[in-house]
């Protein structure tokens, strides 16, 4: 499959933190989430995305381009919105478009119009006067209106209340539908993936810990629930995490197979894991 | 795409340049004295410039510089366009000047603003603040300006209190100096030579700050 988006061997070192040997890619049609805990590098990778922030090692392509030699063919593709979602604040919605506009070839003004009509943007109302949710939906119709091939969106859905989390997460699976688009979604918000995400990245400490599709993720990974005088050490081995408490153990397991084996009949359940059970125990086995 | 960034600095900033009136007032007082027009309208361009130079601090203070260079244009160009409107915003400064010498009250005359000498004179200074300030406030934004008119504060600070304990001169003899070079750089610039070998130091100055700064634009992470 064609990736529209690639990153290999990518490394980046800050004083206290480092990227290391990050590689992923996403295929053409399809929705990547790129979840961590705060800190694990998701907004360094974004930016290295948008060419804001150099590799030291490694290479970062975006439809076949490097974003920091070319810049303006591969921006030009690109809907952003920043983590925060940052314009002028004495301008107005209508002031901040009309400059934005004329850089991208592809600007649909009619498109835009009716996006910020559709997500209630108040165009006659400083853009500093706006709520946060509110400054990321100007954000977001500015990344739409320009048919751009890929969407990078850094934490896109914090500060948005539920209805319209959930309208924009319909949109963007209906974004990639026609197989041309894709999107890149950072969060750490993982309930906002599980209902749309086809790939999922897991980076912490600024290492990749895994990186495939949605369906192979849930395939391999299972909670286990069970009396805590269970777990004994060929138990815990099997566990990539594991929580005790005085009453029972919570763990997470790729191995569901072995530990339903081991404590077959006995007072245990293996179960499917979500996201949040998944970034918590491989982020604490590490 | 050239067009779109200078179009985009000086929408951005406009309500910033407007800080810039209430020294008019200054100015169109300063038309009545007999010897003021010429440092007035000079001075206007150094200040505009220098002003239209910080815009990247501004973007840097409002956290706008990420977002503005995630737009598809080059650093570059970028760049390029904070060069052009320091340039703008000095020219313009420059003509307003002129055009207050017509004020009821002016006692200058207009076509003596317009000398060549006194163009090439504004152009010279202006492009020195420029091409010194401008690296520094691509490189370290809001920062880099504090600390650079910082340390050119004490730098002063130090050289007149070097003078006035260790020189033999007084400091005041040492700025009155810098004074009679511009005006003996002012009295040459009637030469051709020394307009031609001014014109092609200020012509290598902005552009050695300009390739230095298009440089630092590109290796600034955001």
């Amino acid at each position: 499959m064609d990736p529209i988006l690639e990153l290999r061997g990518v490394t980046k070192h800050y004083q206290g933190f480092a990227l290391r040997d990050v590689s992923f890619s996403l295929p053409r049609g399809y929705v990547c989430g790129l979840i961590g805990p705060n800190g694990a590098g998701k907004t360094t990778i974004v930016k290295m995305i948008l060419g804001l922030v150099r590799p030291e090692g490694g290479e970062v392509r975006v439809c076949g381009d490097d974003p920091v030699y070319a810049e303006r063919a591969v921006k030009d593709r690109i809907g952003f919105v920043h983590e925060v979602p940052a314009y002028y604040g004495h301008l107005r919605m209508g002031s901040i478009a009309s400059i934005v506009r004329p850089f991208y070839r592809r600007w649909d003004q009619p498109l835009f119009e009716a996006l910020v009509r559709e997500f209630e943007i108040p165009t006659n109302t400083w853009f500093d006067s706006l709520s946060r949710g509110t400054r990321t939906k100007a954000a977001l119709a500015l990344a739409l209106a320009h048919h751009a091939d890929l969407l990078v969106l850094d934490e896109p859905t914090a500060g948005l209340d539920p209805v319209f989390r959930r309208s924009l997460l319909e949109r963007l699976s209906a974004y990639v539908e026609d197989g041309h688009a894709s999107v890149l979604f950072s969060t750490h918000l993982t309930s906002d993936l599980e209902r749309m995400a086809d790939y999922i990245t897991f980076i912490r400490d600024g290492r990749v810990m895994f990186s495939s599709t949605r369906e192979q993720v849930f395939d391999r990974w299972f909670i286990v629930k069970g009396d805590p005088r269970l777990l004994d050490d060929s138990i815990r081995q099997a566990l990539a995490g594991v929580d005790v408490g005085p009453h029972a153990f919570t763990g997470l397991t790729s191995d569901p197979a072995a530990i339903r084996r081991r404590l077959a009949g006995r007072d245990a359940v293996v179960e499917a894991a979500t996201l949040d059970d998944i970034m918590y125990y491989v982020g604490r086995s590490c | 795409m050239l067009r779109n960034a200078l179009r985009k600095d000086l929408l951005l900033n406009a309500r910033h340049l407007w800080g810039i009136v209430p020294w008019f007032l200054w100015v169109a007082y300063a038309m009545t004295e007999p010897e003021a027009g010429r440092i007035t309208a000079v001075g206007a361009a150094f200040i505009g410039s220098l002003m239209a130079t910080t815009i990247g601090a501004r973007e840097d203070k409002l956290r706008t510089t990420a977002t503005l260079a995630s737009l598809p244009v080059s650093r570059g160009t970028l760049v390029e366009a904070r060069y052009l409107v320091a340039y703008i915003v000095g020219a313009a400064t420059y003509l307003i000047v002129v055009m207050a010498a017509g004020l009821p009250w002016s006692v200058q005359r207009a076509a003596e603003l317009c000398e060549l000498k006194t163009l090439l004179l504004t152009l010279t200074l202006a492009s020195a603040a420029i091409a010194v300030l401008m690296p520094v406030v691509i490189r370290f934004g809001l920062l880099g300006v504090l600390v650079f008119l910082g340390v050119f504060q004490l730098l002063g600070v130090g050289l007149m209190v070097a003078f006035e304990f260790f020189g033999s001169r007084s400091s005041v003899g040492v700025f009155s100096a810098i004074e009679r070079g511009i005006a003996a750089l002012h009295a040459g610039l009637e030469q051709p030579v020394v307009i031609l070998e001014t014109l092609a130091i200020v012509g290598l100055a902005i552009w050695l700050s300009f390739r230095l700064s298009v440089f630092l634009a590109k290796r600034r992470d955001l």
